[in-house]
């Protein structure tokens, strides 16, 4: 392509593109293959959510038939308002967490990097060993109730994994648990990266250090919350494997959440263009997230360069 | 690339015929092979497959069975990804509607030859023998049968109420449940929370209260059935049920409570015949508990039916071929069903065998004569709860609201009946 060929002394004349050809290949090829399957199976999964599909994939149209049943559906409208309480009260908590363990960890403690992985570990565990455990810690018959009656205080009552109104709230509790060392890992890094000299300035200037966090540190962690709030985000809106072994979306249907629905649907009940039309929903609500996220980084960078 | 295998596969399954001596064809001598799935991979069922895979093997077979562990929905996730990529098994586990439904989307043996020449039809319950010829043609067998609604008493629960009579109507139920408790038996009821268990609390009072009921609104989902009374009460009675229960059973299996059960800490279980397999292989013994046919109204028993079979898929190889002959043949035997249900706690499809001898539990002859006796006063019904009266899509639609109702206390029986109506309409 390049019609400014490299000249290169003792050897023939390569042309710029066969040189650079190893590099096209190594980014390219990945990139156009990831991009075709993710391109090519959302289509496929879009296609299905409009067909009459049932046990295997047909042909044929139904309309907007499946999304109107989806949305009709008790599942459904338990799967969204979970997934709006879960959201928001993970997303909040788990960050909150974060920071918190983050700021206590930046005072140049002993030990650091030992506490640091061991806030850290969870993330390493896989979400199904995380929802047997904490399904285990919260039974009232086996875990954290049961300690506290045989210890004496037998009016004890903590039951939310069997209460239908608080169950959502025990996969909150292990979600943060599982999550919360992610979030402390970015605000550390954040908090490192805040210029050492303009706290000298503010600590000559005679702030104290509430007030260089308040004024100085935290609103410099902006860009890093949003980046933290957004993973958590797409995380909570496709949460499946954590419900699945904590829960099972139960007591009885209490805990559904959308990813939950569309497994239900697919591979439970054998209605493929069903669960394919509540995965494309689950995709337009992730789509809602992650589109004024890139919106913000777009005028973000426009004003940057425009500084 | 399922085509090109499958090409391939039928390339060298035609160049091995061939290769073999025309003598030995003609006399049948492939060495018969079976590619089978299930869900059983363990406990009862894992022993009962893995003993009739021996039998197979016996007879000359080669016998290769892939269980995948779990709820029968994981193993048809199996079986729809082989079925897609071209490569059924040549045999696999499925049972009621399902057979019909999944009929469709593959090609199966027609069995009529070999049901004929063992006179099998003769020996099986005409409801059931339906469900396994959807087209009129045998396409898959049953292999042995449960009824959900048996009812389990603990000895020592039984002697804590000072009770020796076992209850046969829900009145009578709900008596020894309440003297149970008074006698200090912490639980009266001994079931699980998975949604099948809920499920069958449903479809055993039903059921119970009324046979008719339960045909015209489960079985053939009548509009009018579907809201009269009997619902009302029948979801009144799961009440009565789930408070009995130990709150914090959250959504554990039956057998977790097992132990506590046969301690007398909890009386009674509304649970299908597998649970003395269950028991059996636990290590409990026949003296720690009673069966009985599960509560019915009229005196008359009620008997839930849910059948596993096996389902026979299209294979071109003749060694594949030669093995589901010789698997339809033993699934039909006499004697391959007795062995298989004394593993299992299950009772045999053919009719005529007879559980008087050795190796069959009380429990296993209670709930025969209960079958013979339900199918007399055409008490016998198909199990909902084991997607046995409807399709999967359906069952899950009806379970949906049956668990939430279990499980949620301030929702009133006339509700739950709206809603089971309603949700039996969204799912047609």
């Amino acid at each position: 392509m390049s019609n400014t060929a490299a000249i290169r002394p003792g050897g023939p004349a390569l042309p710029e593109w066969v040189r650079r050809l190893p590099e096209y290949l190594m980014i390219w090829v990945p990139l156009l293959l990831s991009a075709a399957h993710l391109v090519s199976f959302s289509l496929w999964t879009i296609w299905i959510s409009f067909t009459p599909s049932t046990l295997i994939p047909v042909t044929g149209w139904v309309g907007l038939r499946n999304y109107t049943a989806v949305a009709a559906s008790r599942n459904w409208q338990i799967a969204l308002d979970n997934l709006l309480l879960f959201g928001c009260a993970f997303v909040v908590l788990s960050a909150a967490t974060g920071l918190i363990l983050a700021i206590l960890l930046d005072q140049r403690i002993r030990g650091e990097n030992v506490l640091r992985s061991i806030f850290l570990y969870p993330l390493a565990v896989s979400f199904v060993v995380t929802g047997t455990v904490w399904s285990w810690l919260l039974n009232p018959g086996l875990g954290i109730q049961k300690l506290v009656h045989d210890l004496g205080w037998t009016s004890f009552r903590f039951d939310w994994l069997i209460d239908r109104d608080m169950a959502i709230w025990t996969i909150v509790i292990a979600a943060i648990w599982q999550s919360s060392g992610f979030a402390m890992a970015l605000f550390l890094a954040g908090l490192r990266s805040v210029d050492a000299d303009i706290i000298k300035a503010a600590q000559i200037d005679g702030a104290g250090p509430v007030r260089i966090y308040r004024r100085i540190i935290l609103p410099s962690l902006w860009p890093i919350t949003i980046t933290v709030v957004v993973i958590q985000l797409q995380f909570a809106i496709s949460t499946f494997d954590l419900v699945r072994a904590l829960t099972n979306g139960g007591p009885g249907i209490a805990t559904q959440l959308p990813a939950l629905v569309v497994y239900d649907l697919m591979f439970q009940r054998s209605l493929l263009g069903r669960g394919a039309a509540a995965a494309v929903l689950m995709l337009l609500i992730l789509l809602a997230v992650l589109l004024p996220y890139a919106a913000w980084r777009y005028f973000q960078r426009r004003r940057a360069a425009h500084a | 690339m399922p085509i090109t295998t499958t090409r391939r596969r039928l390339l060298a399954g035609s160049v091995a015929t061939l290769a073999l001596p025309a003598f030995a064809r003609a006399q049948g001598a492939v060495k018969p092979r079976l590619t089978a799935i299930s869900q059983w991979s363990a406990g009862s069922d894992g022993a009962a497959i893995t003993a009739l895979g021996k039998k197979f093997e016996e007879k000359g077979g080669v016998w290769q069975h892939s269980p995948v562990p779990g709820f029968t929905t994981e193993m048809m996730n199996k079986l729809r990804a082989q079925i897609m990529a071209g490569d059924p098994p040549a045999c696999s586990q499925l049972k009621g509607p399902e057979i019909a439904a999944w009929s469709k989307i593959a090609p199966t043996v027609d069995l009529d030859a070999v049901v004929a020449a063992a006179g099998y039809e003769k020996v099986v319950a005409p409801d059931l023998a339906k469900l396994h010829k959807p087209g009129g043609k045998w396409i898959a067998l049953p292999l042995q049968i449960y009824s959900t609604n048996m009812l389990f008493l603990s000895k020592r629960a039984m002697d804590k109420a000072k009770a020796d009579k076992i209850p046969v109507t829900w009145a009578e139920f709900n008596d020894l449940a309440e003297k149970m408790k008074s006698g200090g038996v912490a639980f009266p009821i001994a079931n699980g929370g998975t949604r099948p268990d809920d499920g069958q609390k449903f479809e055993a009072a039903l059921a119970g209260i009324s046979p008719l009921a339960y045909r015209a609104a489960i079985m053939n989902l009548e509009k009018k059935a579907l809201e009269g009374p009997e619902i009302k009460a029948a979801f009144a009675q799961v009440r009565k049920i789930a408070d009995w229960m130990d709150p914090n059973v959250g959504a554990q299996h039956f057998s977790t409570n097992l132990k506590r059960f046969v301690d007398g800490d909890m009386g009674m279980m509304i649970m299908g015949g597998w649970a003395q397999g269950v028991l059996r292989n636990a290590g409990f013994k026949f003296e720690d508990f009673t069966i009985a046919p599960g509560p019915s109204d009229n005196s008359k028993p009620v008997f839930l039916l849910n059948a596993d079979a096996f389902i026979f898929w299209q294979r071109k190889e003749p060694d594949l071929q030669a093995g589901q002959t010789l698997m339809a043949q033993l699934v039909m035997d006499p004697a391959i069903q007795t062995m298989y249900s004394q593993i299992t706690g299950s009772i045999p499809v053919r009719t005529d065998v007879d559980l008087s001898g050795e190796g069959w539990s009380e429990g296993q002859r209670t709930t025969a004569a209960a079958l013979k006796n339900a199918i007399a006063s055409n008490q016998a019904v198909l199990s909902m709860a084991h997607n046995m009266a409807q399709e999967n899509g359906m069952t899950a639609a009806m379970i949906d609201v049956i668990t939430e109702y279990v499980k949620n206390k301030t929702i009133k029986p006339e509700q739950a009946a709206t809603r089971l109506a309603e949700a039996v309409e969204g799912a047609r």
